[in-house]
């Protein structure tokens, strides 16, 4: 059993329940995988699959890609260049907002500067 | 508050109203010809990728970032249209919140042709007032009619700023936005019919070398209508304002890396396609009249004349006979037409 695997059987399985093109030979072929891998994947008899695969399974599925990725421990790599380029401000701005609830870090906003003219 | 996502620039005023939110993006499109004919709407091929000039702060000219704001790339001859929306391309009956919108090209007033200043005029009236007003293709010369937005290299002396100011200083365009005050929202807000709803959809299915100024193109049958309002219900302590400079797409690369959108369609490559113009079924609605100082201006083309130049090649007249009318006022749930 992992988290991953059972998370996209339930969700996978409630979508088959209102249309029957989501079993998991269609969902499979439609992400580009075999049907039994991906029954493999959702019984956590393998590991999750690679990060292109979770988010074409995301977009199948209507998930949040990132939030399937970090399911399958996995960070997206576009986020994890962005840390790279600079690591020291991106980790100390992550470690100082680790705590604070939803509301404060949305508020965070880039604005567009205006200037003058 | 400006924000910029998703090459749209959203203005939101969350400490007027948490519905007071206006999406202006930048759609791309072909040149009108300019033969004397009044077009109707061209379609939107997209957005124009709009980026923070802070993010490119060594490869833009200083004056960029002193006057902070966005920029696109656009091709020389290309055209825009300034698309006004909430929260998609569609205005929603229950939440569709008035704003009172100033558009200047080179600072030249895209409304009335006069200097930019960052207050709101009722007389004449110098802005637009969306949700009504949909979209901007140009200059209001006349009653009903605008002339196209096209890109010219700042310092050639086709944009509008420089044939008024005879300066070639700013380029580019700027935008102020104002809510409507809180209390006059929920005055409407109540008065508001529920199957008054209205989409307009314009898609098709799919540093002084490097600035560029907006010149008068061709003609185009579009009102800029007048303000419905009373002036007393505009927040004119709350406003947002944005420079959003215009970058040649040769150079685009060159400050930011990234490839420029594809050269667009021409007219007539678009017309002998069969594919739709539009036209927005308006007459019960009033419009401005064109500001003094535009019905002076004179298009590239005549201007390319005096000069002795060709700037412009391919403007040859096209038919424009497959036209799709856009109707506001749609009831809620009926099938949505749009500019595509």
């Amino acid at each position: 059993m992992s988290a991953f695997g059972d998370f996209v059987r339930e969700v996978r399985e409630a979508l088959r329940q209102e249309d029957s093109r989501y079993s998991v030979r269609q969902v499979a072929g439609r992400i580009g995988v075999q049907p039994s891998y991906l029954s493999k994947v959702e019984r956590g008899d393998v590991g999750p699959p690679s990060e292109a695969t979770i988010v074409k399974l995301a977009e199948e599925l209507g998930e949040d890609p990132d939030v399937m990725l970090a399911l399958a421990g996995k960070v997206s790599s576009d986020l994890l260049e962005v840390i790279r380029k600079r690591p020291r401000l991106f980790a100390e701005l992550i470690r100082e907002m680790k705590d604070m609830p939803d509301r404060a870090v949305l508020r965070l906003v880039r604005e567009v500067r205006d200037g003058d003219w | 508050m400006i924000e910029l996502k998703k090459d749209t620039l959203v203005f939101s005023f969350p400490e007027v109203h948490p519905d007071a939110v206006l999406r202006v993006s930048f759609q791309r499109t072909f040149r009108i010809p300019d033969d004397g004919k009044n077009y109707p709407l061209p379609p939107g091929f997209g957005n124009f990728p709009l980026r923070h000039v802070d993010d490119f702060a060594e490869r833009v000219p200083e004056s960029w970032l002193e006057r902070g704001g966005v920029m696109f790339p656009m091709y020389q001859s290309e055209a825009l249209w300034l698309l006004f929306s909430d929260r998609g391309v569609h205005w929603r009956t229950e939440s569709h919140y008035p704003f009172a919108v100033k558009v200047a090209a080179g600072k030249i007033n895209a409304v009335t042709g006069k200097p930019w200043d960052d207050g709101l005029n009722r007389r004449p009236q110098d802005y637009l007032v969306t949700p009504r007003q949909p979209w901007l293709d140009g200059f209001c010369v006349k009653k009903g009619v605008i002339r196209q937005f096209v890109a010219m290299p700042l310092g050639a002396g086709y944009s509008a700023e420089e044939q008024l100011t005879g300066a070639a200083e700013y380029g580019g365009l700027q935008i102020v936005a104002y809510p409507m005050k809180r209390e006059a929202y929920e005055r409407f807000k109540r008065g508001v019919e529920h199957a008054d709803s209205f989409t307009a959809l314009r898609a098709v299915p799919t540093a002084a070398k490097f600035s560029l100024g907006l010149a008068p193109g061709g003609r185009m049958k579009q009102k800029i209508y007048d303000d419905q309002f009373e002036f007393e219900d505009w927040d004119l302590e709350h406003s947002s304002r944005c420079f959003v400079h215009t970058v040649n797409s040769l150079v685009w690369r060159q400050i930011t890396g990234e490839a420029p959108p594809t050269v667009p369609l021409t007219a007539k490559q678009y017309d002998k396609a069969g594919l739709p113009w539009f036209d927005l079924y308006d007459d019960g609605v009033q419009a401005l009249e064109g500001g003094e100082a535009l019905k002076g201006l004179k298009s590239v083309k005549e201007l390319g004349e005096e000069k002795g130049d060709v700037p412009l090649p391919e403007n040859e007249s096209v038919a424009a006979e497959n036209v799709k009318m856009l109707r506001h006022g749609l009831k809620k749930d009926q099938v949505r037409e749009g500019r595509f």
